[in-house]
């Protein structure tokens, strides 16, 4: 079937495949010649009989096993009618009824979100893709289920089939959406199709058990027991800060002790443990500002509170707050003021939206983002810094947790105004950007061939932004180009852009943080601090 | 006497289940933060690039800014035009815009008639002919019943028209979406049929006179069908989705724009403490092995 064609009631329809993308948005040059982009590779036939790959040929949730008898078939469905119920009563979904209630009854229809949304724009369209198709399929299995198959339920709109089929189907099409909600800033009727993928994930999370394994196994599940979704325990942190403040004293010739459990202190910081293993000089960077700025700070080496990780948002309302109520449990035990969240955007938006209303009184610390801290700190000239450091040019990628959904918007732009003198919007930016593709758990789900869904699909309209920001100078590779993402997350879904089509090799595109860029203006620091202006036994991280 | 006490019951039905829905929606627990920027009440001009308190260092030691007038623009221009489909839907703007406002100019023609019953109530006549007040009620009662009448026709033809010939749209209509446009469309045609016959509207201020003073409709047949399609329509209105009036206030203002922190000793940290000592009344939870074990050592 083509891609185009397809509708809501053909999920639960057998096929092979239900849609094939056909139709890439093409992309800004260089990357509009042939034989620039590397194609999707083939799907082995061992996914395709275990798991779910007949929506798209991809393969997302690894935890989604295809049932094996009849009777597992039967009790799956079972399960999901049962999650799907318990969406709609206060006791089981109290924290978002009233929201989840508003986007699944009032939808027009009217399609004004489609063209919002870069997951829909990059697949060339793909029906599946689009904002309201899936709530479609969620808005049909309901009133299939509630109202049978009578011609009222017709007339309702409740013809699909519920088979295991459309089950399997939209357990997949849940993680095609990057809950990055862009589409909900254009709804007329103020909808939210973000909400409707996310409560399609709680149904298989908390009803089902099943969850994508790097969310939820090797996510929730190994923080709330080892203290850290990397795995890295409190002996293994106590190390890797020892490490980095040998590596930042070989670098930068300065000696720093990181203050770890600092009984008191004002600031407890908090990073996604991810960064001490995949981005150490992030860490590093914080350091010696808050070093250098003189504060009272403290890093954290208690159970959760290393790690400021919280994947419950993307799936699971439970596991959420638990590891919430865990963060800000470490935060009280150290009796710190408040706790300052680093470059991590879901890691904002957990720890000061999302668990906003789970604590009060004195369990209640204060959370900030570490962005108006640094852009005070800029402002007050509390560093020399040199800004022809950083004459390249960077563009500034918006994390949709921290700007759409938190309205974060200036400081991090007067920071770059500060620092970077070749700096340029992405178009467009600010609560209008465009995901990186990686939101939502994205970033860090690696199974069988999704990567090529990200790479391909979710992040192409990234992807599509960077090149069109170093029009200018993207094919001189001899200019180092920066696109700055404050976020791990993001920054993870930008670096297997960026390798996926060979950017960094043949273009000289980087990517990283936004406090290297602060650290790698300082005065006092002698030697480059971005790895790519460093000369070879410069190379430290 | 029965089209008098129908048009009562309907006009009581169409108030009583829209507040219903409203109740309904209003009593829902306090959600879990789902604010999306921009939110135009954010003072200090944040409202205009979509910025927020949590721009402030130490924003919990800072004055909350919150300017509501933006809040209301941003609510009317909403409300009135239709903005988000104006800015990201030009081309079906047009006819849902001609709809609604064909609804809007409705509710201004049918305040109108009561301006013209109570006057002619009061001994003054309303026509074309009549005083200075007469003639000004007749001509804006005639305007805004044939503005509204064209517009909510062409709304309502146009957008079925529109989804039944749009492959995508009609890839996501439903049986009821068609049926709730064309009952719209009925109602509408079913006027025009009767303003034809009396095109200075005295027929709606005879009605309004009558629910005033609580007597009989004098109806023909054309007329019957049109009150009791109207009144159906009403009594049918909140009970679908077409009362989303009542559901785009919640979800602008109790969720996209509700973003009040939960400070300590505030009236939101009463709000979350009341939440928090919430017991669960039916015991229902979820089965997942993670959250309930028990549910998994059973099986
Ligand atoms: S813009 Fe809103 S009402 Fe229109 S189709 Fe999308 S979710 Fe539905
Ligand atoms: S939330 Fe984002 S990814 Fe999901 S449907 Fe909306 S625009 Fe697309």
């Amino acid at each position: 079937m083509s891609a185009k064609n397809i509708k809501p009631q053909d999920m639960g329809k057998p096929s092979e495949q239900l849609c094939k993308i056909e139709n890439l948005m093409p992309l800004p040059a260089p990357y509009d010649k042939p034989g620039m982009e590397p194609d999707f590779k083939e799907i082995k036939e061992d996914w395709k009989k275990n798991y779910c790959a007949t929506l798209d040929g991809f393969v997302a949730n690894d935890a989604l096993k295809r049932p094996e008898t009849k009777e597992e078939e039967e009790e799956m469905i079972k399960k999901f009618l049962n999650g799907m119920e318990k969406l709609f009563l206060e006791d089981t979904n109290r924290g978002m009824l009233q929201p989840f209630m508003l986007s699944f009854e009032y939808c027009a229809k009217c399609n004004t979100c489609s063209e919002a949304c870069h997951v829909f724009k990059s697949s060339g369209e793909a029906e599946i893709y689009r904002p309201i198709f899936r709530s479609e399929v969620l808005r049909k299995l309901y009133k299939k289920h509630k109202q049978g198959g009578s011609l009222v339920s017709r007339f309702v709109g409740g013809d699909i089939d519920i088979n295991i089929e459309t089950i399997m189907r939209l357990g997949e099409l849940a993680y095609r959406c990057n809950l990055c909600r862009r589409c909900a800033q254009t709804c007329p009727l103020g909808l939210d199709n973000g909400i409707l993928a996310r409560e399609i994930r709680k149904i298989f999370s908390m009803e089902m058990g099943i969850a994508p394994k790097p969310l939820h196994e090797s996510g929730t599940i190994k923080q709330l027991t080892t203290g850290s979704s990397t795995g890295i325990t409190k002996e293994a942190f106590l190390d890797m800060i020892e490490f980095m403040e040998e590596d930042i004293y070989e670098m930068t010739g300065k000696k720093y002790k990181v203050p770890v459990d600092k009984k008191g202190a004002d600031i407890l910081l908090i990073h996604n443990a991810g960064e001490y293993m995949a981005w150490p000089e992030n860490p590093a960077a914080f350091t010696i500002i808050m070093e250098e700025a003189g504060l009272d700070w403290t890093l954290s080496s208690e159970m959760i509170g290393y790690d400021n990780v919280n994947y419950g948002i993307f799936y699971d309302d439970v596991q959420g707050r638990k590891i919430g109520a865990a963060q800000l449990k470490a935060a009280k035990e150290l009796g710190v003021r408040r706790i300052v969240i680093a470059e991590c955007g879901h890691a904002h938006k957990a720890s000061m939206v999302s668990q906003d209303r789970i604590m009060t009184g004195e369990d209640n610390i204060p959370r900030e983002s570490f962005l108006p801290l640094l852009e005070g700190l800029i402002k007050k000239k509390v560093f020399k810094l040199d800004p022809s450091r950083n004459n390249f040019p960077v563009t500034l990628h918006d994390p949709c947790n921290i700007v759409r959904m938190m309205g974060i918007v200036k400081p991090q732009r007067e920071i770059l105004k500060a620092i970077a003198p070749q700096f340029r919007e992405m178009t467009p930016h600010g609560v209008n950007n465009y995901c990186c593709g990686g939101g939502s758990g994205f970033a860090i789900m690696n199974s069988f061939n999704f990567t090529d869904f990200r790479n391909k699909v979710s992040s192409r309209m990234k992807f599509k932004q960077i090149l069109d920001a170093f029009q200018d100078t993207i094919e001189d590779a001899e200019i180092p180009k920066y696109v700055c993402a404050p976020c791990s997350n993001c920054k993870g879904a930008i670096r297997d852009i960026l390798e996926f089509y060979q950017a960094t090799a043949k273009f000289n595109v980087h990517y990283g943080g936004l406090v290297e860029l602060v650290v790698n203006a300082m005065v006092d620091i002698e030697k480059p601090f971005l790895e790519f202006l460093r000369d070879e036994e410069d190379m430290m991280f | 006497m029965f089209l008098t006490l129908f048009t009562y019951f309907s006009i009581l039905a169409f108030i009583g289940l829209s507040l219903l829905k409203a109740y309904e929606y209003a009593r829902m627990p306090m959600h879990g933060r789902w604010e999306l920027y921009p939110v135009p009440k954010e003072g200090d001009g944040r409202g205009h690039y979509g910025g927020s308190y949590y721009e402030e260092y130490e924003w919990w030691n800072k004055p909350r800014k919150v300017t509501h007038a933006g809040e209301i623009v941003d609510m009317l221009k909403e409300m009135l035009f239709i903005k988000n489909l104006f800015i990201n839907q030009r081309r079906q703007w047009w006819v849902c815009y001609s709809l609604h406002l064909g609804i809007y100019v409705l509710f201004v023609w049918t305040f109108m008639l009561f301006v013209g019953a109570v006057t002619e109530l009061s001994g003054t006549p309303v026509a074309a002919t009549a005083g200075v007040w007469g003639s000004l009620v007749y001509y804006v009662t005639f305007l805004a019943g044939a503005a509204g009448a064209v517009l909510l026709t062409v709304g309502a033809g146009g957008m079925f028209l529109k989804r039944m010939s749009d492959s995508t749209l009609s890839r996501y209509t439903t049986p009821q979406e068609y049926f709730n446009l064309l009952f719209l469309f009925a109602v509408a045609v079913s006027g025009l049929v009767v303003w034809s016959g009396d095109p200075g509207f005295n027929y709606g201020r005879e009605i309004m006179m009558a629910l005033l003073t609580f007597s009989p409709i004098q109806a023909d047949t054309a007329l019957t069908i049109h009150i009791i399609l109207l009144g159906a329509v009403m009594i049918y209105i909140p009970q679908t989705k077409m009362s989303h009036y009542v559901g785009k206030y919640f979800a602008f203002h109790k969720v996209l724009w509700e973003n009040e922190p939960n400070l300590k000793n505030s009236y939101m940290e009463e709000i979350v403490r009341d939440a928090l000592s919430y017991k669960p009344k039916t015991g229902t939870t979820w089965s997942a092995p993670h959250i309930n074990p028990g549910s998994a050592s059973k099986k």
